[in-house]
């Protein structure tokens, strides 16, 4: 409802008055406006040079033209065609599993009833997102060395005999990263979930209470319900991130061995566009990805539409 | 309200002002901890360090009598696209040499990125240090105009001219003809004095050559023999440290140490990337010949043994040397440089070295009664990268000026040998030495942070000093090479009638052609080619195969699955690269 009165307010003629009582708030917005132009716009220009064959030396206006050559060079690459599995196949896992964590340890959160208990335990989860991905890595991989925590547990509890070298299996690599992902990120993003569970109405579960509902009832009909919205919108911002999957938990945590599972577009983009310094590769590089990232949020925002979710636009 | 308003505007404009301050301070405060630093290790040195301001208050009979003001001082910034430790600010040496020559430099190196991501991130950035050493991407800094030609400085300063002759001064020269950078290393004054072997080598520790009898070993199969053998009965250090028989580094560029040993082995020198086949002057691929094959399929029998590190795949080069330096490995692969500098000072310190834990050099080769190139006797001359100055530097004259004077004597017995009465002592012959509590002090890291100042990316020599009795360097003082040297590797050189490091790697002395090393060339090469392309993606290729084929349960399959990724990269068109260079270089000499 509400989205349709501002609709008709926008279509309206502004007049003066308007213009006049909400002058601070249009300097504000402004004042952004001119940040993106600056810092997002602008800066398009420089895609300029995925079509040509970009020199430092003869810059922007003097390099050759070389039209599409550098995506045709990319597509007839193999490594490009791996990467950008790796890129999704981590994105899309990193995706469903902090997505889901966070939500689940929203609601166990929410279910703690000391208020001491339940404000320690938040403030000690999202901590680990002030770390540095160059920290976390770190303790990674200590923890996961053949003489680390992991390993002399494992082999401790004889569950395992010889240690594993984790870093050099292919195969352990996305969910390591998915496992880090997780543990960083799971706390802070509760976060939002926490706040909707809080703005839902007492009184539903107060009269869930009465009508007979336990504690599994109230979240299944009352706290997922309520925090749908929140869900569904952040879903929504995520999957445009996918192609996000990371550049430094991969590129700290990589090594020869596992390249071809490890490498992510980022990766790609910096060892050809910036050591190879091919910028025009690096740069058509970005932008299939940025092609592709637009793709998904426009798929995603229809889906929702049609199912009469909440969307971005 | 309004009161509280303007009290919270007061407090913010305090916090601001005090934060500058604060800023301030910190700037004043620095000041003052060199001159606690400075006062400490005068205390230290006691009366030796009172002499020393003597010294080079008095002897100023050099170029450099002028002493330069704090004011006159002039503030340059390096950059060094390799890892290396940095020195304090208000280090010793670097304010002696301030003072003299009217120029510090503010040294940075490469940290956890590759040398050509920093040096691109650099040229994307446009703004240059003034100096620079790119490592191997002093070509993007070429391509991207930012380097200032040296020639005419090099006709203008004496003492940068002495550094190469003619001739080798033109093989810096790029296709516009000019001169861009100038490499530092593996350049000797007067007669040449190398003790060690400053080349890769299949290493051991002495304690285990000790343990075997000092037995003759020249192949793959007799040192991985020795190894395996001493390991089984010798499975922990004293400590409890297990011992570690081989492990090899696999990270990033330093992946050498597992790729290209196939070249030496087949008795070539190290051309780097390709082999030169002298006698109908063509270039072979290393990477495929039957002995890469054997030694790989060697590597994979040690590594299913339990004989090889299982963590060699993933480990870091700070992880690798932390290994190195607790002494639990046996034996690896390596580059002298790539280990010995920080590794030996470890073990010094620790006593390590009396234990028999430093390593000695093997040239090793494919089948017995081989001759060996792994050392190269005398200079090698790589034109592919070295010092650069930078469109940036805003006077380039006197950073020329300084690059001079620190091939000054003077300035370069600073560098290398330190200062006169703290660091080293002179006898009745002129001769210079170190007693054995400065040259422990010498391989403490703090006091080489605090104290010493090489400059070591700056243009050096090595060879004999221009007083004839001296070597340029400490490391190539015979007498204190020897000195220097604990009882172990002594009596190892001896078993083996070896006088130093290249002795005991007997490599055969032939001089080098023309062309060598190749890696000068192909460390250049871009993606602007085909053969750069190759080359490119084969280095990715190779990064991850090789580990791989040293792990797998089946070497055929793996060996199969590797050659063919590796041929999918077209290294003909490299191959093809490198042979129109060899034609050239060839025909240029000619």
């Amino acid at each position: 409802m509400s989205r349709k009165t501002n609709k008709a307010r926008v279509g309206a003629a502004i007049n003066k008055k308007d213009v006049k009582r909400q002058r601070v708030l249009l300097i504000w917005a402004a004042l952004f406006v001119i940040y993106g132009i600056i810092f997002y716009y602008i800066p398009l220009g420089g895609w300029i040079m995925a079509f040509q064959n970009y020199k430092p030396k003869t810059g922007l206006l003097h390099s050759t033209f070389v039209g599409l050559g550098k995506f045709k060079f990319l597509f007839s690459d193999q490594t490009f065609l791996k990467v950008i599995r790796n890129t999704l196949a981590m994105g899309v896992l990193n995706l469903v599993s902090t997505f889901f964590m966070a939500i689940l340890f929203a609601i166990l959160l929410n279910e703690i009833r000391s208020a001491f208990g339940k404000k320690s335990v938040q403030t000690i989860s999202y901590l680990p997102h002030f770390l540095s991905w160059i920290i976390v890595t770190g303790i990674l991989h200590d923890a996961l060395s053949t003489t680390g925590i992991i390993n002399e547990l494992l082999v401790n509890l004889h569950i395992i005999d010889t240690p594993i070298s984790f870093f050099s299996k292919p195969g352990l690599f996305w969910p390591i990263v998915a496992f880090a992902n997780v543990w960083k990120e799971t706390g802070w993003n509760a976060i939002i979930y926490l706040a909707a569970i809080t703005s839902i109405d007492p009184c539903l579960y107060e009269s869930a209470s009465i009508d007979g509902a336990g504690r599994w009832a109230k979240i299944k009909y009352i706290t997922l319900p309520g925090i749908r919205p929140t869900i569904m919108i952040l879903l929504l911002m995520n999957i445009g991130n996918v192609l996000n999957a990371g550049f430094e938990v991969q590129y700290l945590l990589g090594n020869g061995l596992i390249k071809s599972v490890s490498d992510t577009i980022d990766i790609y983009v910096l060892t050809w566009g910036i050591s190879q310094s091919d910028y025009s590769l690096g740069t058509a590089a970005g932008i299939f990805k940025s092609v592709v990232a637009i793709i998904l949020i426009v798929i995603a925002n229809y889906i929702a539409r049609r199912t009469g979710e909440e969307r971005l636009f | 309200m309004k009161f509280k308003r303007i009290t919270a505007l007061l407090m913010t404009t305090l916090l601001s002002v005090s934060l500058l301050a604060g800023c301030g301070d910190k700037g004043g405060n620095e000041g003052t901890t060199t001159d606690t630093a400075d006062t400490s290790t005068t205390d230290t040195a006691s009366d030796s360090a009172a002499d020393t301001t003597e010294t080079t208050e008095g002897g100023d009979d050099s170029a450099s009598d002028k002493e330069y003001a704090a004011d006159e001082i002039i503030d340059f910034t390096f950059f060094g696209a390799m890892p290396n430790p940095e020195i304090n600010d208000g280090n010793e040496i670097q304010e002696i040499i301030a003072k003299k020559t009217g120029v510090r430099v503010k040294e940075t190196w490469l940290t956890g990125q590759t040398a050509s991501e920093a040096v691109g991130t650099i040229i994307a950035s446009g703004e240059y240090p003034d100096f620079i050493d790119g490592g191997d991407a002093c070509t993007q800094l070429y391509d991207a105009d930012a380097l200032v030609a040296w020639d005419e400085y090099i006709e203008k300063y004496p003492n940068i001219k002495e550094l190469y002759s003619d001739e080798e001064w033109d093989r810096f020269r790029q296709d516009d003809g000019k001169i861009y950078w100038c490499n530092v290393f593996q350049n000797s004054y007067g007669e040449n004095r190398s003790t060690t072997h400053n080349d890769e080598a299949f290493w051991i520790q002495v304690k285990v050559l000790e343990w075997g009898g000092y037995p003759e070993i020249h192949t793959l199969d007799q040192y991985y023999d020795l190894l395996e053998r001493y390991a089984a009965e010798n499975p922990t250090l004293e400590d409890g440290t297990p011992v570690i028989p081989y492990t090899m580094l696999c990270e990033d560029w330093r992946y050498f140490c597992i790729e290209n040993a196939p070249q030496f082995l087949d008795g070539y020198p190290n051309d780097g990337s390709v082999i030169v086949d002298t006698d109908n002057m063509k270039i072979v691929d290393y990477n495929t010949t039957e002995t890469a094959q054997k030694y790989f399929r060697k590597l994979n029998e040690e590594y299913n043994k339990g004989i090889i590190d299982v963590e060699f795949a993933t480990q870091t080069y700070d992880e690798y040397i932390a290994k190195l330096s607790t002494g639990s490995v046996l034996g690896m692969c390596d580059q002298w440089w790539d280990f010995a500098f920080t590794v030996n000072d470890v073990f010094k310190q620790t006593g390590l070295d009396k234990k028999g834990c430093n390593y000695v050099p093997l040239g090793l080769t494919i089948e017995e009664g081989m001759d060996n190139m792994w050392h190269t006797y005398g200079d090698t001359q790589n034109i592919a990268s070295g010092l650069a100055i930078t469109t940036s530097c805003e006077d380039v004259e006197a950073a020329f000026k300084f690059v001079n004077d620190l091939l000054d004597q003077e300035i370069h017995d600073l560098r290398f040998w330190g200062v006169e009465g703290t660091d080293y002592l002179v006898d009745e012959n002129g001769l210079y030495y170190r007693t054995e509590e400065m040259r422990m002090q010498a391989s403490d890291t703090e006091y080489k942070a605090s104290h010493l100042c090489a400059y070591s990316y700056f243009p050096q020599w090595l060879g004999t000093s221009k007083d004839g009795i001296n070597a340029m360097q400490t490391s190539e003082q015979t007498s204190e090479f020897f000195a220097g040297l604990a009882e172990p590797l002594v009596k190892c050189f001896e078993a083996y009638g070896a006088e130093n490091y290249p002795d005991m790697i007997g490599s055969v002395n032939k001089e080098m052609g023309p062309w060598f090393p190749m890696y000068s060339y192909s460390n250049n090469l871009t993606t602007e080619t085909a053969g750069g392309v190759a080359w490119t993606k084969m280095g990715e290729v190779k990064h991850e195969w090789l580990p791989k084929i040293v792990m797998a349960s089946d070497f055929d399959s793996a060996w199969d699955s590797y050659m063919s990724a590796y041929e999918a990269c077209n290294p003909q068109d490299f191959l093809a690269e490198m042979q129109e260079e060899l034609d050239r270089r060839v025909a240029a000499a000619q």
